[in-house]
């Protein structure tokens, strides 16, 4: 079998990745906290929200990094699909995730690095990092500040509709850290995707 | 913390002398008690039934002297002025309380002297009418501060003549005209997240005397003109008399408004063309005890409000003031905090949305159940995938 390894993730990108999982995770976990104050006990109420303030604003700046790091080196297209081929290859993708691979199948989707997401991953990231994470911080802002910004916040139905925006898109995030660890597990081996995140190389089989 | 013994015009320095302004007041008084005397039979026939009146001294012959902006004690430190109309709309003259109730030393107008009353008058006894209030204020940390040569007395934080109702009064009114007099919040509350927001939003007393009853208050505030809706303007709007809300709104006469019931008053309000939000406040019951403020007793676990069940909102009221100066308390199911007709009030877990709770189960369990799944068929067929790599 050959074993060509192609470098896939850049060490900003590592970077980005690693600072916004532990921050995903620890806003998850302090998000649960302050939510069911009275049936989590992971932490204290009051040390779960300063500590949710800090890590959101870390994820905040970690956003920007990201941002500035495809901005700047034009790979932010490997975010937007190929709308001539994005349909066929959209269903390819699907039909692989829930059929050929419990076949045996090859990946229908070939990893470059200019070319690292599939189809499903490009809608999905494309929504994540351009609508929803931004949504997420902008109205975190909101919920930190509810005083400060009290005319955005009234000018946008009132801090409940800001916490709804902002607890639905907790429970995404949520739900997208379980799909996001198993789906990782569906390389060519179960660790090969989260070696390559450390390493920033993939092997090409 | 900086108190200051308060200096106040009652507190027993006397009325000095102010022989050139009261000259003028004695021949004014010379003349009006000759009026009085030939009002004839009737008036001191009304006067003979009642007491107070008894002696001759109602409000208006104080206000006679004390009206004058320009009246000084002697030394010329402190006013005697008493505005008359802004006694007139106090709680102590709502509750038909003379001048000489609390400045009970004067027996007698004497018109012939410079000062037709004693010079030096005793201290109000508050606690003669306020015994209970006295009691719990007894056992606050504003008396042990007497120990470093403070005295806090009740003028320190309540008006002299004004002393308004506060039943119905905002976090903002009750705390910037008592505990924010002498107390900057924003130099104590180190521990405390989002100290802005609590203090908008929950009043002193809510977490610092330990033993008082709180209730959230709803009120109507317009958005547009940034201002509370009067409880006697809802009223005329809806066109109902203060007796009559509560049965009209209160269909099922279970003596609270439910959630359904809620809703009918936003959309009569909505046919009314008032586009009024709900405010809610976290304040404390006017009772004697929330004079028992305690030092090292504040309530520091923030779980005690925000908890699903916190026993801090089991009472929610609409807060309606009448034309009379009175006020309306009507009681509302709980319920409501945590529905979107209160979409600008929110506490971190207290008034949590069911509904958002069954989304996120549903996303989350989703993609729990998605995953299991899809790795349960990865695990059956393992062997296949196994077969078919050896034969390639």
């Amino acid at each position: 079998m050959s074993k060509k390894l192609i470098y896939i993730h850049p060490a900003p990108v590592r970077v980005w990745h690693w600072i916004q999982a532990a921050g995903i995770v620890l806003l998850v976990l302090t998000g649960f906290q302050i939510r069911y104050a009275e049936m989590v006990g992971i932490m204290a109420l009051k040390n779960a929200i300063t500590l949710h303030n800090y890590v959101g604003f870390v994820v905040i700046a970690n956003y920007f990094l990201w941002l500035i790091y495809y901005l700047g080196t034009g790979k932010i297209k490997i975010y937007f699909p190929d709308l001539r081929t994005f349909v066929p290859d959209a269903f390819r993708q699907a039909k692989y995730y829930g059929f050929g691979i419990f076949k045996g199948d090859p990946n229908p989707h070939v990893m470059t690095p200019d070319n690292k997401f599939n189809a499903l991953q490009q809608k999905a990231y494309l929504g994540l990092m351009f609508l929803l994470l931004p949504a997420q911080m902008i109205s975190g802002v909101f919920l930190w500040r509810v005083k400060g910004y009290a005319d955005y916040v009234h000018y946008l139905g009132g801090i409940k509709i800001i916490d709804t925006i902002h607890v639905i898109l907790f429970f995404f995030f949520a739900a997208f850290l379980i799909a996001h660890c198993y789906l990782a597990t569906l390389g060519h081996t179960p660790l090969a995707h989260l070696k390559a995140m450390f390493t920033g190389y993939e092997e090409e089989h | 913390m900086l108190l200051q013994p308060y200096k106040g015009f009652f507190d027993g320095k006397g009325l000095g002398d102010t022989k050139k302004i009261f000259k003028e007041r004695r021949n004014k008084m010379k003349k009006l008690k000759k009026r009085t005397r030939s009002m004839g039979i009737a008036f001191l026939f009304a006067f003979w039934l009642w007491p107070a009146l008894g002696l001759a001294m109602d409000n208006g012959e104080c206000l006679d002297c004390h009206n004058d902006e320009g009246l000084t004690r002697e030394q010329g430190r402190g006013s005697l002025f008493v505005d008359a109309a802004q006694f007139h709309d106090s709680a102590h003259h709502g509750q038909g309380i003379m001048c000489i109730d609390c400045h009970a030393d004067i027996a007698e107008l004497n018109y012939d002297n410079d000062v037709p009353h004693a010079k030096n008058l005793a201290p109000v006894a508050c606690s003669s009418c306020h015994e209970a209030e006295q009691d719990a204020f007894a056992n606050s940390v504003h008396t042990q501060i007497s120990s470093k040569g403070i005295t806090m007395t009740c003028y320190a934080c309540h008006d002299y003549h004004y002393a308004t109702p506060l039943a119905a009064a905002s976090v903002g009114q009750r705390d910037n005209n008592f505990c924010a007099k002498c107390h900057n919040p924003y130099q104590s509350h180190d521990w405390l997240p989002k100290k802005e927001e609590h203090f908008a939003f929950v009043e002193c007393t809510v977490c610092h005397v330990p033993e008082v009853q709180r209730h959230i208050h709803l009120k109507f505030f317009d958005l547009v003109t940034n201002q509370f809706y009067k409880g006697e303007d809802i009223l005329a709007i809806l066109g109902l008399g203060s007796d009559q809300f509560m049965p009209m709104i209160d269909t099922d006469n279970d003596g609270t408004i439910s959630r359904p019931e809620f809703e009918i008053l936003e959309l009569m309000l909505r046919q009314k063309n008032v586009h009024a939000i709900f405010h809610a406040e976290l304040v404390a019951e006017m009772a004697p005890v929330a004079h028992q403020v305690m030092r090292g007793g504040a309530e520091r676990n923030c779980e005690k409000c925000h908890t699903a069940e916190s026993p801090y909102f089991e009472a929610v009221s609409i807060v309606l003031t009448k034309e009379d100066g009175g006020v309306d308390h009507h009681q509302v199911d709980r319920g409501v905090l945590k529905s979107y007709s209160l979409s600008h009030f929110y506490l971190y877990a207290g008034t949590r949305v069911k509904l958002l709770d069954m989304i996120g189960i549903l996303l989350i369990g989703g993609a729990g159940c998605g995953v299991l799944g899809h790795l349960a068929i990865r695990i059956v067929t393992l062997r296949g995938r196994r077969q078919k790599k050896e034969k390639s």
